[in-house]
């Protein structure tokens, strides 16, 4: 992991982010800094999810209401993908017969 | 990337300012790697085109690139690391699944299974659990109580006091103080989970926890793989050619090492069970000797090596060729 920015360090990094945008971000829950010492620290993650935002922003030119939603959609494919890497984890670990059978029904469905 | 920033964005080299705008937003939006986060690559695509747009959007350096007097090559974006990196990693936080429920028959079988995973991991949303509302007695009067929120901190320590363990103390937003106790052996990007340190529930329901976030500062000397502790440790050019027995430090202080007669620069060497502590083993210390000349080289000692070199001359960078 990488170090804590501040909230300043944190605008100076993300090209094309300003202090109104970040509160926008953080008021909606889009970012959840951490508290240090009474002031909100943010991690690396967080950084590359307001370069995220900021991109949405400009390249589709989205609102930050819309961009938020947009990222809210992206927390649920990660959702979604965490649960089916631990799916596909679980099943690499069973039986060839099992899996063959798994396979031949989802071939069928397809 | 590629060394023709035009083929990037796919425009001809007669585009106009616009095409070329609007050939880069195109790339942009079909390719954001986070947009696209399975898609190996779309991440070489998107680079390739911010980088080429970042040259091209400038007639300046256009002109320039026209009339071959820069080349692509020194447009490239710094580093960058985009959220997919993080999403699905450890300290991911943020993802959320919002369950199954319109999966008919089936939903209770992804409840089952996806169900444990999810109240185990530490995810951003899910402060307001469904399973604290709970009907009033007779179902006439609704009370519900909530799981209060919980509160997240950020802590920086030294890296000393992650490998030994320590007592922090961190501020709540109240101005009370709450000391955080930090395992010996703790790793950079851990969350320490204080249970009921969070904010305050509701309707009678039980108080949040504190995550903290654990930041390990790196130190000048030591580097920390695994439980191992790696240190690169200078000696002088008598010490290596004559042996010595020399103090160097460790997580724990100073130690006594041997240093063979002959040592040379890239030998390691293995202290047994002086790195992290995890549980009942311990990691080792591992030191790299680097040979440092003296600061300065003496009319006795050139004389000497001249005439060493007369007898004795070898070649160091056999099998560099």
């Amino acid at each position: 992991m990488g170090r804590f920015y501040s909230r300043t360090e944190i605008v100076a990094r993300v090209e094309g982010l300003t202090v109104a945008h970040l509160e926008t971000y953080v008021a909606a829950n889009c970012v959840v800094p951490c508290n240090r010492d009474g002031a909100p620290a943010f991690t690396e993650a967080d950084l590359a999810r307001l370069q995220l935002l900021t991109e949405l922003a400009s390249d589709f030119e989205l609102d930050e209401d819309a961009a938020a939603m947009v990222l809210g959609l992206v927390d649920q494919i990660h959702g979604l993908r965490r649960e089916l890497r631990a799916l596909g984890e679980a099943l690499a670990e069973e039986p060839e017969e099992t899996r063959a059978r798994i396979r031949s029904r989802l071939g069928a469905t397809g | 990337m590629s060394e023709d920033p035009y083929a990037d964005l796919g425009v001809a080299r007669t585009a106009s300012q616009d095409e070329i705008k609007k050939a880069y937003k195109t790339i942009a939006k079909e390719s954001h790697p986070d947009l696209n986060p399975g898609d190996a690559g779309a991440e070489a695509r998107f680079k390739a085109a911010a980088s080429a747009y970042d040259l091209l959007k400038d007639p300046e350096k256009r002109a320039r690139f026209d009339a071959g007097e820069i080349d692509a090559s020194g447009q490239e974006q710094p580093e960058r690391r985009f959220y997919r990196e993080y999403a699905e990693g450890p300290e991911a936080t943020y993802h959320t699944s919002r369950g199954y429920e319109d999966f008919g028959n089936y939903s209770d079988i992804f409840a089952d299974l996806f169900g444990q995973r999810a109240r185990q991991s530490g995810s951003r949303q899910g402060g307001f659990d469904p399973r604290g509302f709970r009907q009033g007695a007779g179902g006439q009067e609704a009370h519900f109580e909530m799981r209060g929120p919980d509160e997240r901190y950020a802590l920086e320590v030294s890296f000393l006091e992650a490998a030994k363990g320590a007592t922090k103390r961190i501020t709540l937003p109240t101005g009370a103080t709450l000391d955080v106790k930090i395992p010996e052996g703790l790793a950079d990007g851990q969350t320490i989970r204080l249970r009921g340190k969070g904010g305050a529930g509701f309707g009678g329901g039980p108080a949040g926890d504190a995550l903290v976030l654990v930041h390990v500062e790196p130190h000048a000397t030591f580097r920390r793989e695994g439980e191992d502790i790696h240190v690169e440790l200078p000696i002088g050019l008598d010490e290596a050619v004559l042996g010595a027995r020399i103090e160097i430090p460790t997580i724990d202080g100073r130690v006594a090492l041997r240093i063979p007669k002959g040592a040379t620069t890239g030998q390691v060497m293995r202290l047994r069970g002086r790195g992290i502590k995890k549980g009942a083993t311990h990691g080792d210390q591992l030191v790299t000797l680097k040979i440092v000349a003296p600061p300065e080289v003496d009319p006795g000692l050139e004389e000497f090596f001249r005439r060493w070199r007369e007898t004795h001359a070898y070649d160091p960078r056999k099998g560099v060729f």
